[in-house]
Formats: structure tokens, C-alpha cells, sequence
């Protein structure tokens, strides 16, 4: 199968293509387009339907379920959305709330990846192996003790409260450590020999290598508050601090919810991921690559 | 003041200030909560700050206790529902896509990747809209002439609805880990095997799966601890959290209510303590079953 990825790659491979009818192939070709076209349709339908409902009045949401395209398109729905809910705040504070974890927990997975990938220490193996399989630890075996602890640091409410038991993260740090392990022992003792302290090497020849890895975890890390919604629900109960995932789900909170509202605001916290998406999807795509192949 | 500054500048201290920091939020954020946890399941809660021992009276309370076993139940089959979909499915969509048969292979790759993008929160709000009585798929359902489906209102559907969630949510992302695993596969071995008269489901058989199956390992741990967490799906797709008849009532919802709806600190940290037994035990299974399975061959 791989020989029609690479038809000319050698002689062999092309005589294998002419051993098969090249009929059959296309057609096989073309069916399995169409196969992914009637797909792709259906993966994409549901994110459709949610921006094209957030364009119709409440009334029309369900009556005109079925049609695909635009109709009795407004954007009341967008306004109405501001003006009953805090909605500018609470995108605000996931801009921020997921800007400063991603930071945050960047910094700290880089700086304990490089000591974990270019040391050697004393009982280095085993601290790696408790990080990794407290990856495997399930959240709400946290969310309650967690909690008692943040009522009695004053947490409860605070961005710290909300980022800090979140930033120890052991893909984050496995991810940095990974990466870094590429970086030459060499290039390390020639600075050293230059001069440089362990700080300065850091700064200075680590930090530039490390640029792709460290965007890689910056848009993972971002992508990853903005859509969590377990633990910011139960740090913030204010309407105020709240960031958009908490906010649209105390939206949806009542028996039947206003769907014009929830999905304006579902258009409006989906967007920026997506314009994120295109923009950096090679980043997008060597996270989930790099921390999918790199665990074996 | 110089000989503070020559130990922090040695070489053996360095890596010690460099792990500092996440070793500090580490120690504090993830292993002392679980310490806590364990001592809580040991508790009763009268508010925050008063607590009593009461022995193992809150493990012998979730274990006499029908909506745990419901809760326990229904997120073993949820788990099991979306391995045996989300493994095969994305996988076969990956190898097609890494065939070089199909036209525009990247632009389908992203297509499937999408909801990917839209959070458990929204994916949950368009999947309450799409399965409304009056929705788009009863819309559809009906215009073919069938009786419409009440999704959300029937107890026996709460569990295919969450697994038909997961799959278009987690579809696209388990398909691009394959597609990392595919790739590194060399390809002189298809080219070898090809000369050698294989067919493509025995060059699927005896190289790709065997190639594969670190990913597919990988692929099956996160789902089963992702799995025995499902939490927001079935918050968001019924009101309040509240499927009917229990149908949808997952463990990290019990926990959730028992801790932050009840205030049963110590029963919701025990459940969570059960929780995170049966992950870890899963997981190692898997793990030993899948070394056992690479070795054979």
C-alpha cells in the first residue's frame, strides 16, 4: 500500500503497480474519497449546525432543524448574550486564566525537564517514574482534598487557586525532558568551557533549542485550560471570575436552556481555538505526535 | 555570600534548583491531595475544619450503596463502549488516510480532527441541541417516516448517546496518534513484504499492528483513564447533571455530588480512593497483557 505514496521510489515498487490493474485502483481511489467526503461531512455537521443556530432567533432554532442553510439570520442572539451575562469577563478571564497557566507550567516543565534530560542525580529515575504514573491519577480523587486545601490557603475564587494545581504536569515535563535529551553533550561542555554557568547554559544554549518544544506546550497548555471545566467549577462560583467553560455551563445549567444564547457562546469559545488551529497547526499536531508516539 | 553563590553555580546543585519549582507544586498540588484523600476516606465532614475518624465506615457506606454500584457500572460499560469503537475506527481511518489512495488525505485528516477543537462544554451543549426531542437528528429521523428517538428522556440511551458523543469527539484525536505511529513505520518493510507476494491484509496483520501496538497501548490507557473519569459530557447533556433513571450517573459525577452537592467530604475522597484502584488495576492489566502480546511475537 505504501507503493502509490512513493510510485518511482524504485523499480521494484513500479513493477509491483503494473502487476495490479490500474482501473481497479482508481476506482477504489475515488470510493474511498467519497467514503471520507460523506465523513468528513458528518465530523463537521454538529460545529455547523452550532454557528448556524446561533444565528436564528430562539423561535426558529428547532423548527428549522433540518435546513442547512442560513435563515431568519440575526445576531441578537451575540448581543443579547453581553448584555444579560458577563460574557466580555468571562472570556477575559479565560484569556488570562489559560495564558498564565500555560506559562506558568511551561516555565516549570522546561526548567525540571532539563534536569531530568541532562543531569544525573541521585534518585532522578524514580522521582521520573512517580511523575509519570501520577499522570494516571484520577482528578477526582483530588477535587475533594483539593478543595479543603484551597479553602484553607484563602485559594478559593483566585487565579492562583485555579492554575497552581494544575502546573505540575507530568506530560508537560515527560514532553520537555524528551525533547531535550536531543540537545549535544557537547554543545553543553563547550559553554562550560567557555565559561558559562549551569544558568547561563540554560538561557543561553538550551532556551534557543528548545523554541519549538516550549510553542508545542504553550498552545497545548492553552487549549487544554480553555476547554477544562472540572476544576475552574469548583474554584469559582463567581459570576465574575468565572472563564468561559464554567460560564456556559451554569448557561445550560437550568431544564430547558435558551439554545440561541448557549450556542452564541459555544460559537464564541470555539472560535478562537479554531482561528488558533490554523494558525499554529503545526504546533497542534507535533503535541499530540510527540506525546502519543513518545510513551512506549 | 560567595560560598552560598559557588554551591548554587555547582554542577551537582544546578539540577536541584532547576527541579525546585515543579518538584514544589508537584510535592504539594499532586501528592499531599493524595495523602489527604486517603486520610479524608478515613472521615466524616462536619463542615471543613471538623472532622471525626469513623474507621472504614464511609468505604462499608459506598459499598452497600445501590446508585455506587450503578455509578461503577455504568462508567465500565461507557469505557468499554468507546475502546471498542474509538481503536478500530480511528485506526482503519488512519490507515486509509496513510494509504496514499485517498485524494486530499491531509485535508480529511483535519476535517475528522475538528471537534477535537470544541470543548467537552460546547461539544455537550451541541450534542443536547442535536439530541432535543424537536433536534436536528429526530428532525431527520422523522423526515424519513420513523418515530422520533428520545434521546436524553430514556434511561436505556444515556450510555450509547455519551459513547455517540465520545466518538465524534475523540475520533479524529486518537486517529492522528495512529497516524504518528504509522508514519514511523518504515516503509522498505511494505516494499520487502510486497515482493514477497503479501497481500495487504497480511501486510496489515504482520507489520502494521505489530508496529503499531505501542500506540495502540498508549491509545487504550488514556482511553480507560479518561474513560473512568467522564464527567462534563453527561453534566452538560442533562439538566442539572441528572440523567433519567440513573442511566447516565457516572463515578466522577457521584463523586462530584457527594462532595460538592451533599458535602460528604469523606464518602466523595473514599470513592475517589475506589476510583483511582480500579484505574491503576486496569491499567497494569493492560500493560501486562500487552507485553505478554508483543513477546509472543
Amino acid at each position: 500500500m505504501s507503493a502509490t505514496a512513493h510510485p518511482t521510489s524504485s523499480a521494484v515498487v513500479s513493477q509491483s503497480e503494473m502487476a495490479s490493474p490500474k482501473g481497479r485502483r482508481w476506482i477504489s481511489a475515488l470510493t474511498l474519497t467519497v467514503l471520507f467526503l460523506i465523513l468528513a461531512f458528518i465530523f463537521v455537521l454538529p460545529l455547523y449546525l452550532m454557528v448556524l443556530s446561533s444565528t436564528r432567533p430562539g423561535g426558529y432554532i428547532f423548527t428549522e432543524a433540518t435546513n442547512l442553510m442560513p435563515s431568519y439570520t440575526t445576531l441578537d442572539n451575540y448581543s443579547r448574550l453581553f448584555a444579560q451575562f458577563p460574557f466580555g469577563r468571562w472570556f477575559l478571564n479565560s484569556v488570562l486564566q489559560a495564558g498564565g497557566y500555560a506559562l506558568v507550567t511551561v516555565t516549570l516543565c522546561s526548567l525540571g525537564g532539563f534536569a531530568l534530560a541532562k543531569y544525573k542525580f541521585r534518585f532522578r529515575n524514580a522521582l521520573f517514574i512517580l511523575i509519570l504514573v501520577s499522570q494516571m491519577l484520577p482528578f477526582n480523587l483530588l477535587i475533594v482534598s483539593l478543595f479543603v486545601m484551597m479553602i484553607n490557603f484563602g485559594m478559593v475564587e483566585s487565579y492562583l487557586g485555579a492554575i497552581l494545581p494544575l502546573a505540575a504536569h507530568p506530560i508537560g515535563i515527560f514532553f520537555m525532558r524528551q525533547y531535550m535529551l536531543s540537545i549535544e553533550d557537547e554543545l553543553l561542555d563547550a559553554a562550560r568551557v567557555d565559561g558559562a554557568n549551569e544558568y547561563q547554559l540554560f538561557y543561553k544554549i538550551v532556551l534557543p533549542n528548545i523554541r519549538p518544544a516550549i510553542a508545542t506546550l504553550l498552545v497545548l497548555f492553552v487549549l487544554e485550560y480553555w476547554n477544562n471545566l472540572l476544576w475552574p467549577l469548583i474554584v469559582f462560583r463567581n459570576p465574575q471570575n468565572m472563564p468561559l467553560a464554567v460560564g456556559i455551563a451554569s448557561l445550560v445549567g437550568q431544564y430547558r436552556p435558551s439554545f440561541d444564547l448557549v450556542m452564541a457562546a459555544s460559537t464564541l469559545a470555539t472560535l478562537p481555538i479554531i482561528a488558533l488551529f490554523i494558525f499554529l497547526r503545526k504546533q497542534f499536531m507535533e503535541g499530540i505526535a510527540a506525546t502519543g508516539t513518545g510513551v512506549k | 555570600m560567595s560560598q552560598i553563590r559557588g554551591l548554587l553555580y555547582n554542577r551537582k546543585i544546578a539540577p536541584i534548583v532547576f527541579l525546585t519549582p515543579f518538584m514544589v507544586i508537584f510535592l504539594v498540588f499532586k501528592v499531599w491531595p493524595v495523602i489527604l484523600a486517603v486520610n479524608m476516606s478515613f472521615q466524616r465532614f462536619e463542615g471543613v475544619q471538623n472532622q471525626t475518624y469513623i474507621g472504614l465506615a464511609n468505604y462499608n457506606y459506598i459499598f452497600s450503596f445501590d446508585r455506587f454500584f450503578t455509578a461503577l457500572q455504568n462508567t465500565t460499560v461507557y469505557t468499554m463502549g468507546t475502546l471498542l469503537i474509538l481503536i478500530p475506527l480511528p485506526l482503519t481511518l488512519a490507515v486509509l488516510l496513510n494509504s496514499g489512495r485517498v485524494i486530499k488525505a491531509t485535508a480529511f485528516r483535519i476535517a475528522l480532527f475538528l471537534p477535537a477543537l470544541a470543548s467537552l462544554v460546547v461539544t455537550g451543549t451541541i450534542f443536547r441541541l442535536l439530541m432535543a426531542r424537536e433536534g436536528f437528528l429526530n428532525s431527520v429521523i422523522t423526515n424519513s417516516g420513523l418515530e422520533p428517538v428520545r434521546w436524553l428522556e430514556t434511561a436505556e440511551l444515556a450510555l450509547p448517546s455519551l459513547i455517540l458523543l465520545a466518538t465524534w469527539r475523540w475520533t479524529g484525536i486518537n486517529m492522528m496518534y495512529f497516524n504518528a505511529g504509522l508514519v514511523n513505520i518504515p516503509k522498505e518493510l511494505y516494499e520487502a513484504a510486497s515482493i514477497d507476494g503479501a497481500n495487504e491484509v497480511q501486510m496489515f496483520s504482520r507489520i502494521t499492528l505489530p508496529l503499531i501496538s505501542p500506540t495502540i497501548l498508549f491509545v487504550l490507557i488514556i482511553s480507560i483513564i479518561g474513560g473512568y473519569q467522564v464527567f462534563i459530557e453527561p453534566l452538560i447533556l442533562y439538566p442539572g447533571g441528572n440523567s433519567p433513571g440513573d442511566g447516565g450517573l457516572t463515578m466522577a459525577m457521584l463523586i462530584y455530588r457527594t462532595g460538592f452537592t451533599s458535602f460528604e467530604f469523606g464518602r466523595a475522597a473514599a470513592m475517589g480512593v475506589v476510583l483511582a484502584v480500579i484505574i491503576f488495576t486496569v491499567s497494569f492489566i493492560q500493560f501486562r497483557f500487552f507485553g505478554a502480546f508483543r513477546r509472543e511475537d
